[in-house]
């Protein structure tokens, strides 16, 4: 085991792997030909006409529609893209960055991996000169990224409420799924949705329970709190994903007539619908915002300023049976 | 003369029921260690009852029968593999696999070859998917067996390799619609899901079929003897002739093929397939099989046990939701129970041994004055 030559071929083939890694991470760069963008004219010290865009991973399609616009809007613009995922651990999310770091990056879309693990690496690529807009999530620090472009998480939650009272006509038993713990925007989605219902006397919340985002973990929940409130109305979620599992749970237990309200305006959830078993969810615009980000990245790099106050939040649109037709991957067709 | 003959006979026979009733007291521990699962299970089951109207009634008792099935499932086929000695932390990425594999199926293969779109019938999926998981575990146990790498980082190895194969066969994204299309003849997935054959779901079946299967397997075949003689010590086995190389390889793909089932039931449940599904289910799995009593050094463990464990940790889960506490609580509560069932294990070892030695004892003195034939046939 101890054999010198081995151990030297073991540390090769490591060298290797991590080389390879690395390739990956950064990899699905586009060249396509630099016209518009001769970048660094801007106060920034970056040579080159690379936009990083750095989100959660892709798994969510919510994070893809993003990462997606984000690079469709770059290359219309004449950049060149790197996209890659920091999967929620800040430490790879410092990992991609240094990497664009010394790419030179001209700037980095950042959908972060944490409000405040994120604020050093930010501010390590602000002062390297590299310029970082933050999308979807905000961290909990100003004056270091160049903007920070949100969508309206509690405005999105009201309208999501308002539709579910009312298509429980104000009264009932509900049930609230919630998002993951330590996510802030479980939380805010949480107290928008309770600001709203609590003004209804006779809506009646009989179970809370959280489901992580995940669509398996509220299909089971659903079906425990089902037997001790059989007489559940309604359900509103912090997510799509948990709000189907809720629709396959009552589908289960053949209720038909319950009230579904979910978050995001996944595909799925618009299926479901059209199809009439969820009543309606809030689209987070992540197309949109993400192309918010990259233009102001372009406009930075070109003039020195986005023009924008650095906190910008987008408001969350309401899909229902009527406009369903009118929505795609994460936006308005 | 004849008066110290008496005393000692005496003196022999007080001993002989000391000792006897010494060896009674610690079966009688022993029994109530060995039933410890069943006793935290009838506990729990009561103090939620009491808490609760709606836990005792035969609905709940079937649905969150359902929900244990899954785990159970996973659980069964990572006995197999504790009992070897190993640990097979692959099985909730498979879980995610063969989802999605079922998911892949379900839309239609297109077969450029022929310019067509393949809709494999249901049971062709099923079959399909079960098999991606054996072969799945087939590789687990030719790295751990062939190529000797440590169970633990084979399986975590595979734990990464199957969560990305799922995320690339599916593009990261959910499958929708699972439940076919009549034109297409493949509708019926979500039967297992939702079917309820005898008036039970099919999950719970799967499970009561698998269980009888796995403890005949182990109870009364030479493979079962065979593994728990490779648990206990594998060289000693290896020496007798046993092909235990060949042992290891199969408790992997049995574990792997068990795991895939339980993923079929999930997208079934579903009607819907993600890739992300069965996230660190592996780790449930695990603690089923050891509040069921099992070592994880190997050779020890029992159907029975690994299904009391996996209805304990169910019961509680579900039971706590019912009782509406929060999320927070309910995974320390979990993490408390595992470890006080290892602390139990632990002092349960010590009284067997014990016990061993006192109707060892016991014996000794029942065959001291008449050394002729009873005794040795007790040895």
């Amino acid at each position: 085991m101890n054999h010198p030559g081995r151990r030297l071929a073991v540390q090769a083939a490591a060298v290797m792997a991590a080389g390879l890694l690395s390739l990956t991470a950064c990899g699905s760069s586009s060249s396509d030909a630099p016209e518009g963008a001769s970048a660094s004219s801007g106060g920034s010290s970056a040579s080159s006409n690379l936009i990083a865009i750095i989100t959660p991973s892709p798994d969510n399609p919510f994070f893809k529609a993003e990462a997606d616009a984000a690079k469709k809007k770059a290359e219309s613009l004449g950049y060149e893209t790197s996209v890659a995922s920091h999967d929620d651990d800040p430490n790879k999310q410092s990992e991609l960055i240094d990497a664009a770091i010394s790419r030179k990056a001209a700037a980095i879309i950042l959908d972060n991996a944490g409000a405040d693990a994120s604020i050093g690496p930010v501010k390590k690529a602000t002062d390297a000169g590299v310029p970082v807009f933050l999308i979807d999530r905000e961290i909990n620090q100003t004056g270091i990224a160049k903007a920070q472009i949100v969508s309206n998480n509690s405005q999105g939650a009201q309208l999501a409420a308002q539709e579910f009272v009312k298509g429980m006509d104000g009264k009932g038993n509900y049930v609230e799924l919630t998002g993951k713990e330590s996510d802030t925007n479980a939380g805010v989605r949480s107290k928008g949705f309770n600001d709203v219902i609590s003004q209804y006397p006779d809506m009646k919340k009989v179970a809370v329970q959280t489901a992580n985002w995940d669509q398996q973990e509220a299909f089971s929940k659903m079906e425990t709190i089902l037997q001790r409130n059989p007489d559940v109305q309604g359900v509103i979620a912090g997510n799509d994903t948990m709000a189907l599992g809720a629709v396959a749970a009552l589908k289960a237990a053949k209720k038909t007539d319950v009230v579904v309200v979910g978050f995001d305006g996944s595909p799925d959830a618009i299926a479901q619908i059209k199809a009439g078993t969820m009543l309606a969810t809030a689209l987070q615009p992540a197309a949109l915002g993400a192309e918010r980000a990259v233009e102001q990245a372009d406009k930075f790099i070109k003039t020195g300023s986005t023009g924008q106050p650095e906190k910008q939040s987008i408001d969350c649109e309401l899909i229902t049976k009527d406009n369903a037709d009118q929505y795609g991957v994460f936006a308005k067709l | 003369m004849s008066d110290t003959l008496t005393n000692d006979h005496a003196a022999l026979a007080g001993q002989r029921r000391q000792a006897a009733a010494e060896a009674r007291r610690l079966k009688t521990l022993n029994t109530i260690f060995e039933l410890r699962a069943f006793i935290a299970l009838g506990v729990l089951i009561i103090v939620f009852s009491l808490l609760s109207d709606s836990f005792l009634t035969v609905d709940n008792l079937i649905t969150m029968t359902k929900h244990v099935a899954i785990n159970a499932v996973l659980a069964l086929g990572m006995l197999l593999v504790i009992l070897k000695g190993g640990i097979d932390l692959s099985v909730g990425s498979i879980v995610g696999l063969s989802g999605v594999i079922a998911g892949e199926l379900l839309q239609g293969v297109h077969l450029s070859l022929f310019g067509v779109i393949a809709y494999p019938p249901v049971w062709a999926v099923v079959i399909l998917c079960v098999a991606a998981g054996a072969v799945v575990g087939t590789i687990n146990g030719i790295l751990v067996t062939r190529l000797n790498v440590a169970p633990f980082i084979a399986t975590l190895g595979m734990l990464y390799v199957a969560r990305g194969a799922a995320l690339l066969i599916s593009g990261g994204t959910t499958y929708p619609d699972l439940a076919g299309d009549p034109s297409t003849h493949n509708t019926g997935f979500d039967w297992i899901g939702g079917g309820r054959p005898l008036g039970l779901p099919v999950a719970i079946w799967i499970m009561i079929i698998l269980a009888v299967l796995i403890a005949v397997l182990l109870r009364s075949t030479a493979f079962g003897r065979w593994l728990y003689a490779t648990g206990g010590n594998e060289r000693a086995t290896q020496l007798s002739g046993v092909p235990v190389q060949r042992v290891k390889t199969i408790v992997y793909m049995v574990s792997g093929a068990c795991a895939a089932m339980s993923g079929l039931i999930i997208a079934s449940e579903l009607t819907s397939a993600a890739p992300q599904a069965g996230d660190s289910f592996e780790l449930n799995a695990i603690a089923a099989v050891v509040i069921g009593g099992a070592a994880l050094s190997g050779g020890r463990g029992t159907v029975r046990g690994t299904l009391v464990g996996a209805f304990v940790i169910g019961f509680l889960a579900d039971g706590l939701v019912i009782l509406g506490v929060s999320t927070f609580w309910q995974i320390v509560i979990k993490g408390t129970v595992i470890v006080v069932a290892v602390i139990l294990d632990q002092s349960q070892q010590r009284f067997q041994r014990r016990g061993a030695a006192a109707s060892a004892v016991a014996v000794a003195a029942a065959a001291e004055p008449e050394p002729a034939t009873a005794a040795r046939s007790d040895r």
